[in-house]
């Protein structure tokens, strides 16, 4: 047996592969991370508010993520609810973020590490996306509209009219890359050299948020978060891990489910899983966003001062979640665990992780692609 | 034919959140084509090599025991910042240290760990800093074009501004008028929402983001992300001295400020101290 060791960049962060191999083919495969940055150490005794700025910071494709998931955290905390209003403007905001992130995903991190591909179609794509992002949040990357008990914009009818027709366009421009009926001549490409059954996981899935048009089928308090050998802790549900993220988020919609039949938790599923949830999350924005009443309140301002609460949604790659406690309006403590520990977390050769299952038994030359299938973000793991 | 200018991106303690900005801007084709990219941390690009390049941009602070691909971080900067002709620092983390570390040309107030290599470097901060910033700083670099600096290394073009430069609230600012509350059309987040605009280098509120919006537009304050202090503490909060924010716009004396600042309040301008979209006549 050969143990070969592999820095894989080029992911958002970077990662440490160790597989171990007989004959080309990979026995096993040891996933580590050997960066830290501190955020939770770094939220202690600010203002909880403060998180609203800070977390974004956690990951600069997926920062609005932590930052819903913030909010959502303290307003359990605090025991907030937000107006109508403000949730669809959040739903719209993630779901747009959702979308940039797979885009980019696909295009500069998952064909790259396969063939050559013109990318710039896919920024072009992700800068309108962000730009509608932007006209309710102010910016993107990296705003703060979402705070405990709303959103701090104060909207029009100008701005609702622009973002719809914008949502549609988009809508359309996307068929080019995966129509609403499946068919993608991008994601055909990119099988054109490689198995489309490759790579299947541990077929056991996990959702834990309940935004968008997601339904989640299991609850955070089975979590459980263990020491693992670098520096990313695991995360077991009931003590057994699960692959989290499009592919188990979308797996009751027929047409995924089909090709689930077909190809299993393969490459191949988990990829189309991902590039058509786009167009399911364009369908609910379009849905939600008429039912705006512009005269609703943005914000109602929290009242308590002390608490314990936590956010569960579904980010881009799957279950995100943000636990807090608050004291005198002070943060005492927040623990973040993000759905890249999920897929990746580094079990042992009985009982693997998702992404660890998927390389297991798998021609090393295609290690690369099957580890980036997952849509690793290195980053949130380093928070 | 000439050979393209080469250009090493590499990031340190980051969220990449400067290249996803950087993604967004209109021309980035334009701007790609006409270099070599000999790395960049997400782009497609060849293999990482410790190699000398035209431009160096570093994204991201430093930090002791922090490893990339596979060298120690602060061994592998110094290598890239002597092989480089210009550095160009992007985002707050790289130019101040920001929430992740130490900077490169300022470790907060103090001076930083190269601040010895000042002379080939532009400060780009911001967090993120605006696509348009990041552009032109490698525009003008590649131009051979010369830059105007203030005492940090930050453009001029673009830190002369504030990002309370341009801002829809303005009108409130001068009147005294607060918001009352986030999520209103009206107020200024000057007295109550913490908004540092008036003291912030940027000229984020004049060029806008993703060419459309900008924080306070949006509600929500200025945390002064360009600058050394972020992120400060208590950043939806306005940090007040017997009443009086603590931190008053950039140029005026406290006096000045005090005296104007009176004289709106003992006036009133009937339009700002209503709903702006009235509902009845
Ligand atoms: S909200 Fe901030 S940027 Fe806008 S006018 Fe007031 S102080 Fe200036
Ligand atoms: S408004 Fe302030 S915090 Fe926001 S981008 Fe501009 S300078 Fe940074």
């Amino acid at each position: 047996m050969k143990i070969t060791k592999k820095i894989i960049s080029k992911i958002e962060g970077e990662a440490t592969l160790k597989l171990h191999k007989k004959d080309k083919i990979i026995e096993f495969a040891e996933i580590e991370f050997w960066q830290y940055r501190g955020m939770e150490e770094f939220l202690k005794n600010r203002h909880y508010l403060d998180a609203c700025v800070i977390n974004p910071r956690v990951c600069g494709i997926c920062g609005h993520s932590h930052l819903i998931a913030t909010a959502k955290a303290i307003e359990n905390a605090l025991d907030v609810k937000i107006t109508k209003k403000a949730e669809i403007l959040r739903e719209i905001t993630l779901g747009l973020e959702i979308i940039q992130n797979h885009i980019k995903w696909f295009y500069l991190t998952l064909y790259p590490s396969v063939k050559q591909k013109d990318f710039f179609k896919a920024l072009e794509f992700a800068k309108d996306i962000a730009k509608i992002i932007a006209l309710i949040a102010g910016q993107f990357p990296h705003n703060s509209y979402a705070i405990p008990g709303g959103v701090t914009c104060d909207l029009t009818n100008l701005e609702i009219i622009k973002i719809k027709n914008f949502l549609y366009e988009m809508f359309e421009r996307y068929q080019k890359i995966m129509s609403v009926d499946g068919k993608s001549e991008d994601l055909e490409e990119l099988f054109e050299d490689i198995p489309k059954d490759i790579g299947r996981g541990l077929n056991r899935f996990l959702v834990l948020g309940d935004n968008l048009y997601f339904s989640s089928n299991g609850d955070f308090k089975f979590i459980r978060e263990e020491k693992s050998t670098s520096l990313n802790k695991n995360v077991l549900y009931k003590d057994k891990f699960y692959e989290v993220g499009p592919l188990a988020r979308n797996l009751n919609n027929p047409l995924v489910s089909s090709i689930y039949k077909k190809h299993k938790d393969s490459v191949y599923t988990r990829i189309f899983a991902r590039l058509y949830e786009v167009n399911l999350i364009f369908e609910y924005l379009l849905k939600r966003i008429d039912e705006i009443e512009i005269n609703e309140k943005n914000y109602i301002k929290p009242t308590q001062k002390n608490a314990k609460g936590y956010g569960v949604i579904e980010a881009p790659r799957g279950s995100l979640i943000h636990e807090i406690e608050i004291e005198d309006e002070k943060i005492k403590r927040y623990n973040i665990i993000v759905p890249t520990q999920f897929n990746l977390s580094n079990g042992n050769k009985l009982n693997p992780s998702p992404a660890q299952a998927a390389l297991m038994n798998e021609d090393e030359k295609y290690a690369d692609f099957i580890f980036k299938c997952f849509d690793i973000c290195a980053i949130c793991v380093s928070h | 034919m000439h050979s393209k200018p080469k250009v090493l991106w590499i990031d340190a303690v980051s969220c990449y959140g400067c290249s996803h900005s950087f993604y967004n801007y209109p021309q980035i084709k334009e701007i790609l084509n006409k270099i070599d990219l000999i790395y960049h941390p997400l782009l497609p690009t060849k293999e990482f090599e410790i190699k000398s390049s035209d431009i160096l941009i570093i994204e991201g602070a430093i930090k002791s025991n922090f490893l990339r691909l596979g060298f120690d971080l602060i061994d592998l900067i110094a290598k890239l910042i002597k092989l480089s002709r210009k550095v160009i620092l992007i985002g707050t983390c790289s130019v101040y240290g920001g929430m992740f570390g130490e900077g490169i040309l300022f470790n907060k107030e103090d001076k930083g760990k190269f601040y010895k290599c000042k002379d080939k470097i532009i400060s780009i901060p911001g967090c993120p800093p605006h696509p348009e910033w990041i552009a032109y700083a490698i525009e003008m670099v590649l131009n051979d074009k010369k830059i105007l600096l203030d005492s940090e290394n930050r453009p001029k073009e673009i830190y002369s501004y504030t990002s309370h430069m341009g801002c829809v609230r303005n009108e409130y600012f001068e009147w005294k008028v607060d918001a009352k509350n986030f999520g209103e059309k009206e107020g200024c987040l000057f007295y109550e929402q913490g908004c540092q605009g008036p003291y912030t280098h940027s000229s984020c509120n004049k060029i806008l983001w993703n060419e459309v919006n900008s924080k306070p537009r949006a509600g929500t304050p200025c945390f002064g992300c360009t600058e050394k202090t972020f992120p400060r503490k208590d950043l939806f909060k306005t940090e007040t001295f017997m009443g009086i924010p603590a931190n008053i716009p950039l140029g005026v004396s406290k006096r000045a400020y005090l005296t104007l600042a009176g004289v709106a309040k003992s006036l009133t301008n009937e339009r700002l101290n209503k709903r702006l979209i009235d509902e009845d006549n």
